[in-house]
């Protein structure tokens, strides 16, 4: 299997604070994995990173992305390659129509893959079918950009953007925090129409309930910056009942 | 400190030299006005940041060759000019006023077209001159030079069907020019203006247009000024706006052109239930400066006036906002909300905004508010993030800021246009750094 995420010890900070400590993580095609990890470890910091924010600073390490190296480009450039980040908190943008930002985001990845922009009706049926198929409707299209969005419905359009841009890297920061039940099937359903021998899916995550919609094959923990435990999907459970001080015990021990 | 003036003597003689018509007490009554009190200069607290000299300069060379050109060939035939482009780009019925003089054509084509509706006529022939304002500096010098000027009346309770369009087109060789336009609106009716300012070529201009509106009893004034001029144009455009009982105003001035430009904006609300609706966009980059005073004098209540004024500044530019709403002594009722907002796209950009509010009435609503910022860092990556490239992205951003003021579009023949040249004048402003 060829790998489409390779982080090596990497090591990041913002406003002067070492956040991540020499990181390393292999995700292949095909795969989900889970990082879960106390509040403030860094689990958003490495999304944020491989998306390509600038207001983290790589100080060592490197992160391949199908063979390349991520941290050359752009942000923009990194989302036309095929990775996605659905934020863990997305932003509100009045006046930039819903519609109008997936229809650009869609065609500046076509673009990039010398292909036609997409059709506007062939735009719209696909958008609706999707839209249906994560219990949103249709009029979440002609307002602004997650404005006034609950914020349920804030991560569902996250999902719907995922779901149209059909990314090789899928990296859902805390997607399901917040979520109803019947929100949470929703967005299981348009993470599980996504799972492909050809990509990869990462879940940061801070609950065992979205792994039961969502199998992983991997489970990591993330503490103060580093990757200190890895293990199937029943490290999830026992994280759940254990918590996370035996793992930070065993790996300072 | 404003250091030049003009010249009395040239001043004197142009004046002397204007033909002899209806408007002739006016302009002598307004030259004295303007000889004692001069240009405005920035010791004048309402001049503080907006410096005229230049346009004394141009206004002397003007003079000048006026007084030449007088002397050598007294009356040419003013040059056939292609009717510009802009007219086929709304509906509306337009009107042409070149270098501040009415074309004699288009208006007698309008009072065709408009029929009983709107009664035009030019201030030079008619003979009731006395609510012509001489009050200020600017509005003085524009009454002594004023070639003829404009006049509408339209009857009580007559609904306008189609916007007017007013063109206002300058060639630089004329130089300056003074545009007077006096709206008289009877009870209950309704006229919606589409007012198109722009230079016919580069090159150093100076306008001077002055807009006096009266709306009667329940009458709306729907008013749409979109200023597109040159880089070296220099303008003054005042509007004095005085509503009745019931009268609305809803007013925009979307300021895109000029090196310099000055809006004064004086709204009298005069009787109870009176609306003022004023919303302005500015978009500047390089040197150009942009200054909107607004004034809204609230006599009587209730009675609301809404004001909000955006801004997008980038390069060197600078934006001056003083908004004053004065609320007078028994204007209970008075609901007075003013806003503005700035971006600041470059460290070399500047704003001077001054939200004014004055209230001597008792029971009044008021609010105020102005800020200043760049573009949102984390939606610019979030849009980064979703594959859009930068520019892309900074300018759907600065899109969606100026989005608020166009959803306040009083005249919605001119949306297409301004949407248009909205984009094109966005996109040069966002690349001219
Ligand atoms: N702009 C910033 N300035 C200073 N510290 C920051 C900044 N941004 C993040 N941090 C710090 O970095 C650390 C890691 O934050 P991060 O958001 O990556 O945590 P997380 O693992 O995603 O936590 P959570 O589970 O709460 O989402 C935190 O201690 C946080 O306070
Ligand atoms: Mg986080």
């Amino acid at each position: 299997m060829t790998n489409i995420l390779e982080v090596k010890n990497l090591q990041a900070r913002i406003a002067g604070n070492t956040i991540l400590n020499g990181l390393d993580l292999t995700v292949r095609a095909g795969e989900v994995h889970a990082i879960m990890g106390p509040n403030g470890s860094g689990k958003s910091t490495l999304a944020q990173v491989i998306a390509g924010h600038a207001d983290y600073e790589v100080l060592g390490g490197s992160v391949t992305y199908m063979g390349k190296d991520l941290l050359e480009l752009e942000p923009e450039e990194r989302a036309r390659e095929g990775v996605f980040l659905g934020f863990q908190y997305p932003v509100e943008i009045p006046g930039v129509n819903n519609a109008y930002l997936l229809k650009a985001a869609v065609n500046a990845k076509r673009r990039h893959n010398g292909q036609e922009e997409i059709d506007a009706f062939e735009f719209l049926k696909i958008a609706r079918e999707r839209m249906a198929l994560l219990g949103m409707d249709a009029s979440f299209l002609n307002r602004g950009v997650n404005e006034g969005f609950s914020g349920g419905e804030k991560k569902r359009n996250e999902i719907l953007q995922m779901a149209m841009l059909e990314p090789t890297l899928a990296i859902l920061d805390e997607t399901d925090s917040g979520l109803d039940i019947d929100a949470l099937k929703a967005v299981a359903n348009g993470v599980n129409a996504l799972r492909d021998p050809e990509r990869a899916i990462v879940l940061v995550t801070h609950y065992q309930r979205l792994l039961d919609y969502i199998e992983p094959d991997h489970v990591h923990v993330l503490s103060k910056g580093k990757i200190i435990r890895s293990g199937d999907k029943t490290l999830a459970l026992e994280l759940e009942n254990r918590g996370y001080e035996w793992v930070q015990e065993a790996a300072s021990a | 400190m404003n250091v030049s003036a003009l010249d009395q003597e040239l001043f004197a003689a142009v004046i002397h030299a204007m033909p002899s018509d209806e408007l002739s007490p006016v302009r002598n009554q307004a030259a004295n006005q303007f000889s004692s009190l001069g240009f405005p200069t920035t010791r004048d607290e309402d001049w503080k940041y907006t410096n005229l000299s230049a346009a004394a300069e141009i206004s002397n060379a003007w003079l000048r060759n006026r007084m030449d050109a007088a002397a050598a060939t007294p009356s040419l035939p003013p040059p056939e000019v292609a009717r510009p482009e802009i007219l086929n780009q709304m509906d509306a019925h337009w009107l042409i006023i070149r270098n501040g003089s009415i074309d004699s054509s288009s208006l007698a084509e309008l009072q065709n077209s408009l029929g009983p509706d709107i009664e035009f006529s030019k201030l030079s022939e008619q003979t009731d001159s006395t609510h012509i304002n001489i009050d200020d500096p600017m509005s003085a010098m524009n009454a002594a030079l004023l070639i003829d000027g404009l006049r509408l009346q339209v009857g009580a309770n007559v609904e306008v069907s189609k916007p007017l369009g007013i063109l206002q087109i300058d060639d630089p060789s004329q130089q300056a020019s003074q545009i007077r336009i006096v709206i008289d609106l009877g009870e209950n009716s309704r006229l919606q203006v589409i007012e198109c300012a722009l230079s016919a070529d580069s090159g150093m201009q100076f306008s001077n247009a002055v807009t006096e509106a009266s709306l009667a009893r329940a009458a709306t004034l729907e008013f749409v000024r979109i200023q597109t001029r040159s880089e070296q144009h220099i303008g003054v455009n005042r509007l004095i706006a005085s509503l009745a009982r019931d009268a609305t105003l809803r007013h925009n001035a979307f300021d895109f052109g000029g090196a310099l430009t000055r809006n004064d904006i004086s709204v009298n609300i005069a009787g109870e239930n009176a609306a003022a609706h004023l919303h302005g966009l500015y978009l500047a980059s390089g040197k150009q400066h942009i200054d909107n005073h607004t004034r809204v004098e609230h006599r009587v209540g209730p009675a609301i006036s809404n004001e909000e004024y955006r801004g997008v500044l980038n390069g060197r530019s600078r934006g001056v906002f003083n908004g004053q709403a004065v609320v007078f002594e028994g204007a209970d009722g008075t609901d007075a909300n003013q806003a503005n907002h700035n971006l600041l796209l470059s460290d070399h950009a500047e704003i001077d905004t001054k939200p004014e509010l004055e209230i001597y009435a008792d029971d009044v609503k008021c609010s105020h508010g102005a800020t200043v910022g760049q573009l949102d860092e984390s939606s610019l990556f979030y849009l980064r993030s979703r594959g859009l490239d930068q520019d892309t992205a900074r300018h759907l951003l600065t899109q969606a800021f100026a989005a608020g003021i166009l959803a306040k579009l009083a005249v919605e023949e001119s949306r297409n246009y301004l949407v248009d040249i909205l984009d094109r004048r966005l996109s040069e402003v966002l690349d001219a750094g």
